[in-house]
């Protein structure tokens, strides 16, 4: 570990100096972020960052890391203990409101009004973002559309299972396309086509501009949806980059998985190396013949920095 | 104008909500304090009550609805949407506090009139001779309303789990009617019980409900007590009721 991190420094001056970032206006920026809840659970500890506008930024950490405790403080349902949040320059922690004004934002868990209908729930929600009438008819019609509820359109939002009521949540938050969407575990509990379609009215939602945080439990949704992912390990911010950018961070961007030939009825071992012919000299070393060689991926990069393998139950779930 | 529009799409989300209840929920506005009244009625002797102990019934049943509607009920409808989380989709939207308490105060008001109409025609076919200022009683149960709405703000904005909120709200809602010199004239109750009464919103408010109906207008000091605690409870209220933790 202690390897890793100064051949980190190296390669950050690096890189710095090989792609200077093109500026582009910042849309949310956080400064030392720190929230203290009422029994003292420290939940962030100094989390800085900033995003830029038309970014798709993914937190991911394991369970209990502070992701939903960072995020609910950026849509101002949470009061920060210390430190800044400011959305399209509106400083959120004083105006709230104007905050909100900018934000789609579906929570990890909200209730929903069961005895209105699918349509009804949507209008009502678009009128209280003030769309007008007609605006708010559209809308509902586009986000239903969008997130395949069609055929739930006159259904109470009370007879619907768990994954189209997840889909409202989201539906909600896109409601008259805001220029920030903040979606907290967006896609948990949806089957592989519905987090697909979600995905999708992402990507859309971001072709028309909109900046995207979320957070995830799953790596490929990490991966795929978005251009930055950071990493919160008990309460901090412990890596911020692209995909890329993390895996130089981990210094050993190949995955050797191999069987102990001494014992081959034991699990698969897993050891990361430098380089692919590193790898090689080491499976020669060993005398190794059932093996693979892969670049590490982003969940490489988890287990590296979290200690922790990203979520396994919810990737076995999902298969 | 955003105000007013919030606070009607919140009316009408919470409507909506209720639709297919609003038959029972009506019925329980109604039927509860039309058989107080009648209880009330057949207690003191149908045949011997005076005029003035009948007008006190009716005028202590439309309290009684009041106080049903504005506080036990509203205070499920507020515990409801904080305890299921739906609290916490209000507050995804630029949606100021008030205006949701308002939206919701809206929907009690509708509750209200239309089980304190029932009630006064129920009166009047039950031979209740009264001569109601329409103007003053409707000024008189506005002010109730949003007096006893406070309460139920405070106490769904205070509770720490849907069970102790909605005790709280029951034994509130019927408490302050069984407590206050709503039913019966304040000369029978336990003298310090009468002292503790004479500060409740039911008291002035069944007492200025009473002389409205009687077509009297001497209802000043019960208005200014009425406004006063409104005031307090609903500012008390608003205070408590925000979307940010802390
Ligand atoms: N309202 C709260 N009061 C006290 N502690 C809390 C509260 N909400 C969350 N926590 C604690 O703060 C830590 C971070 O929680 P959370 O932000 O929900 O993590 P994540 O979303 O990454 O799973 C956890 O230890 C959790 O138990
Ligand atoms: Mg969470």
């Amino acid at each position: 570990m202690t390897a890793t991190i100064e051949s980190l420094s190296q390669m950050e001056v690096r890189r710095g100096t090989l792609a200077p970032a093109p500026p582009r206006e910042i849309a949310v920026r956080v400064r030392d972020l720190i929230k203290v809840y009422r029994d003292g659970t420290e939940a962030n500890r100094g989390i800085s960052l900033e995003v830029r506008r038309g970014e798709v930024v993914a937190i991911v950490g394991p369970n209990g890391a502070g992701k939903t405790t960072f995020l609910r403080q950026l849509t101002t349902e949470l009061r920060p203990t210390a430190g800044s949040v400011s959305v399209f320059g509106v400083d959120a922690v004083a105006e709230p409101e104007r905050a909100k004004r900018a934000m789609g934002i579906t929570p990890q868990e909200a209730g929903v009004f069961e005895r209105l209908t699918v349509r009804e729930h949507f209008e009502l929600f678009a009128r209280l973002k003030h769309l007008s009438k007609r605006e708010a008819r559209e809308a509902a019609r586009e986000v239903i559309e969008e997130l395949g509820l069609s055929a739930e359109t006159n259904k109470n939002v009370g007879a619907l299972s768990g994954g189209q009521r997840r889909r409202i949540l989201i539906g909600l938050a896109l409601l008259g396309r805001p220029p920030l969407l903040v979606l907290d575990e967006p896609t948990t509990g949806l089957d592989p086509s519905s987090r697909r379609a979600v995905w999708s009215v992402i990507r859309r939602a971001v072709a028309v501009g909109a900046t995207v945080i979320l957070s995830t439990h799953y790596m490929e949704e990490a991966e795929r949806l978005s251009d930055r992912i950071g990493v919160i390990a008990a309460g901090r911010l412990i890596a911020f980059g692209t995909l890329d950018e993390l895996l130089v961070r981990l210094d050993r961007s190949y995955r050797l998985s191999y069987r102990d030939p001494i014992d081959p009825s034991s699990d698969l071992k897993i050891r990361y190396c430098a380089s692919f012919a590193q790898a090689q000299q080491h499976i020669a070393r060993e005398l190794l013949s059932e093996y693979s060689i892969a670049r590490a991926s982003l969940e490489d990069v988890y287990f590296n920095l979290t200690g922790e393998p990203f979520d396994k139950d919810e990737a076995e779930a999902i298969g | 104008m955003t105000r007013v529009t919030d606070i009607i799409c919140v009316f009408r989300i919470q409507f909506a909500g209720t639709r297919r209840e609003v038959g029972p929920f009506l019925l329980a506005a109604f039927v509860f304090p039309a058989a107080m009244y009648l209880f009330a009625n057949a207690v003191a002797g149908v045949e011997v009550a005076p005029e003035q102990s009948r007008l006190r019934f009716l005028a202590g049943s439309i309290v009684f609805s009041l106080s049903l509607t504005s506080i036990s009920w509203l205070g499920y409808l507020l515990l409801e949407n904080r305890f299921t989380g739906r609290l916490k989709l209000f507050a995804t939207l630029p949606l100021a506090p008030s205006s949701y308490v308002f939206g919701v105060l809206v929907f009690a008001i509708a509750q209200a009139a239309v089980s304190v109409t029932t009630l006064l025609v129920v009166g009047r076919a039950l031979g209740v001779q009264m001569r109601p200022n329409f103007p003053l009683l409707i000024v008189v149960i506005l002010l109730t309303i949003l007096c006893l709405c406070g309460l139920g703000v405070v106490v769904a904005a205070r509770a720490r789990s849907f069970s102790q909120g909605s005790l709280l709200t029951d034994t509130l809602g019927a408490g302050l009617i069984f407590l206050a010199p709503v039913y019966y004239a304040p000369e029978v109750m336990p003298r310090a019980l009468r002292v503790f009464a004479q500060l409740l919103p039911t008291t002035f408010a069944a007492r200025a409900v009473q002389t409205t109906l009687a077509g009297g207008h001497a209802i000043g000091n019960e208005l200014l007590a009425l406004s006063v605690i409104a005031v307090a409870t609903l500012a008390l209220g608003f205070k408590l009721m925000k979307w940010r933790e802390d």
